[in-house]
């Protein structure tokens, strides 16, 4: 899914974010060879020419992945310009998109079944494969090479765990953050196949937090398919009931959402859960 | 697979997400053809005294709170003296700590049956899913989540879905209007970017007319871009700022929902009462961040704030250049302890440096040390 990545572009590479990101993801070793604005084309930022459209860039580049920073109003036609030139990897860091965008773009990619490109976010962190790629805003210097893989819905979490990793000497192969909003491309379940399926994986750290049920769902595909040791912490602990703390997804709607009955679920399929972020990272071999 | 928070819907919404007054609710549902009763808005500052429409009048207060017949909210006028009375007392009602701004006063519909149907998002199949009950009304909660019919519209609503409800609802006589209906509340749904439209009860009235007898409404705030006649009371539900607990020990700022709930969780796994959650979000501003300041210093009982900043989009350095102005502009500003980490971290330490305002390494760290500070006071 992210191994065979070569030739990344960025849609909206002339904003603040886009710039900053990409000089970022340039020295974390990621290959940009292009990217879209559809007023500045011609120019170039950190010496990677700027094209009008993803068309125009297929004109001189294939292209593998693109990370998408435009404003959250152009987001929908930003992944869908991304689609339709068949861009495998679309990786949406933008957050604020409209859920009826969202709903749009899941039934298009629905549609599309087995050809539909893999859609990361929105309002997702990205992906970093240390030492090699990092597609989105992972601060990769916090990174270490190794074997554990690293999946959540919070961005900064995704951050923490990694970092407090690192700081012990566990060096990571994936670090995903697969974005807080409610309707998102890809899921828990996606990155646990790619861990379990990956020799170079040896243990697992899910990241999940109060609000809907993908984190039981994730825990029943644990159970049935993973074989390797796998590390939660459900964040939302000290929240009140029906209170929604920040994120999108995160509404600690009814009792099934709620960060206790999500850690009780998860020991019962056999996963070692943490009750605070530092214990997580301490518990993690 | 159960539906737990259906009829419950409008205490969750999504993250900034606007909810309606029935008011405006209404207004919305009449534009897009669906029946409403007859009525008009006054408001409570000139509190009515005449009525409008031939009596008997329902008087309804405006709040953005569910449960509101139960405590008074809503009165069946049947004469002007009646009228002036109830205006008068609805209009100084505080329910659920909401008081109104506005009343609707509604014809009284002569109710044959109350039924339930609502649109929402539904997050597992990643559609718009209607949902139908017999009974609807105040007590729509009590029933089993198997009695309720449910289906998925990723497509606009078919003929034959119309005739499904009809069937449910026993009023296949009804079927041309549920199916006018359904079609026009799913583009209802869409075209205003709702989250959700919860009609109950849906009243069939002894005229035989399906009439929506009250309606809650959540729209998607971050659509707001494409809706320039949006304007409402109530207002965007604001979720980056919650207060936990306002006599807590302990306030928090953090970056990212989920780094600030795992740092209230923290405060409270080291036997600390966190005070409130903040999110100060990604690309936090030193503005943004001194406007947390000045909302942690309401707090009376807070002798430590954690600031737990781990920066991706959000730079360190103007998270500490807001510390700096924070800590020279506001006075009795309890002690802090600060964790920074990511994106531009050296120059925020070199900023913090130069005006000797301590970093701590780890959250871990800022936690026992907050913990000494209140052991000491």
């Amino acid at each position: 899914m992210f191994n065979s990545i070569q030739n990344v572009i960025v849609q909206g590479i002339t904003g603040s974010q886009g710039q900053f990101h990409t000089k970022a993801m340039i020295e974390a070793g990621t290959n940009i060879v292009a990217g879209t604005s559809p007023s500045k084309a011609g120019s170039t930022i950190e010496e990677v020419p700027v094209y009008s459209s993803i068309k125009d860039i297929l004109q001189d580049f294939t292209v593998d992945a693109s990370v998408i920073f435009v404003p959250a109003a152009q987001t929908k036609g930003a992944i869908l310009e991304a689609i339709e030139a068949d861009i495998p990897l679309i990786i949406c860091i933008t957050e604020g998109v409209p859920i009826h965008d969202m709903l749009f773009i899941k039934k298009k990619l629905k549609a599309l079944g087995e050809n539909a490109p893999q859609l990361v976010g929105p309002n997702s962190p990205g992906v970093l494969i240390p030492g090699k790629q990092r597609f989105g805003i992972i601060p990769h210097a916090m990174g270490l090479t190794g074997n554990a893989g690293i999946v959540s819905r919070s961005g900064t979490l995704t951050y923490e765990t990694m970092a407090g990793l690192t700081e012990r000497g566990i060096g990571q192969k994936y670090v995903i953050g697969i974005g807080g909003d409610p309707i998102r491309g890809t899921n828990f379940i996606d990155c646990l196949s790619l861990f379990e399926n990956d020799p170079d994986v040896t243990s697992i750290v899910m990241i999940g937090e109060i609000g809907g049920t993908d984190e039981q769902t994730a825990a029943n595909y644990i159970k049935t398919h993973v074989t390797k040791p796998v590390y939660g912490y459900i964040a939302g602990h000290a929240a009140p009931a029906g209170v929604q703390l920040g994120h999108a997804g995160a509404i600690l709607g009814s009792d099934s959402e709620s960060a206790s009955v999500k850690t009780h679920y998860l020991k019962r399929q056999g996963i070692t859960v943490a009750d605070s972020i530092t214990e997580l990272v301490a518990l993690v071999k | 697979m159960s539906i737990p928070s259906l009829p419950f819907c409008i205490e969750l919404g999504y993250n900034k997400h606007m909810i309606l007054l029935e008011y405006e609710a209404k207004k919305i549902l009449k534009d897009s053809s669906t029946p409403t009763p007859k009525g008009y808005t006054a408001s409570v500052k000139i509190a009515p005294q005449t009525v409008e429409l031939p009596l008997p009048v329902v008087i309804k207060s405006q709040v953005p709170t569910g449960g509101r017949g139960k405590l008074g909210g809503i009165k069946l006028a049947s004469t002007q003296e009646e009228f002036t009375a109830y205006s008068n007392t609805i209009s100084k009602l505080s329910i659920k700590n909401f008081t109104p701004s506005t009343l609707l006063i509604e014809e009284a519909l002569n109710i044959d049956r109350e039924l339930y149907l609502s649109l929402r998002i539904d997050r597992s199949s990643e559609s718009i899913e209607l949902l139908a009950h017999q009974n609807g009304g105040v007590e729509i909660e009590e029933n089993a989540a198997e009695s309720f019919f449910r289906f998925s519209l990723s497509e606009a609503p078919t003929l034959a879905q119309g005739e499904a409800l009809a069937e449910f609802y026993d009023l296949e006589s009804h079927s041309f209007a549920l199916q006018e209906m359904l079609k026009n509340l799913y583009s209802c749904f869409v075209e205003n970017d709702a989250t959700l439209i919860e009609i109950n009860p849906l009243i069939l009235t002894k005229e035989g007319e399906l009439v929506a007898g009250d309606c809650k409404m959540t729209l998607d705030d971050s659509a707001a871009f494409r809706h320039p006649e949006w304007s409402f009371e109530a207002g965007q539900a604001e979720s980056n700022f919650v207060t936990l607990n306002s006599d807590g020990q302990v306030a928090t700022i953090a970056n990212g929902a989920g780094l600030a709930m795992a740092t209230v969780d923290a405060v409270s796994a080291s036997g600390l009462t966190p005070a409130n959650f903040l999110d100060i979000g990604g690309g936090a501003s030193a503005e943004s961040v001194l406007e947390a300041f000045k909302s942690i210093l309401e707090y009376k009982n807070v002798q430590a704030i954690v600031i737990n900043i781990f920066a991706g989009i959000t730079r360190c350095d103007e998270v500490a250049k807001a510390i700096i102005t924070a800590k020279s502009q506001l006075t009795h500003l309890p002690p802090l302890f600060i964790r920074l980490a990511g994106t531009n971290y050296l120059e925020a330490k070199a900023l913090l440096d130069a005006e000797n305002i301590p970093l701590l390494p780890t959250l871990n760290d800022c936690l026992a040390a907050a913990k000494k500070e209140i052991a000491h006071v």
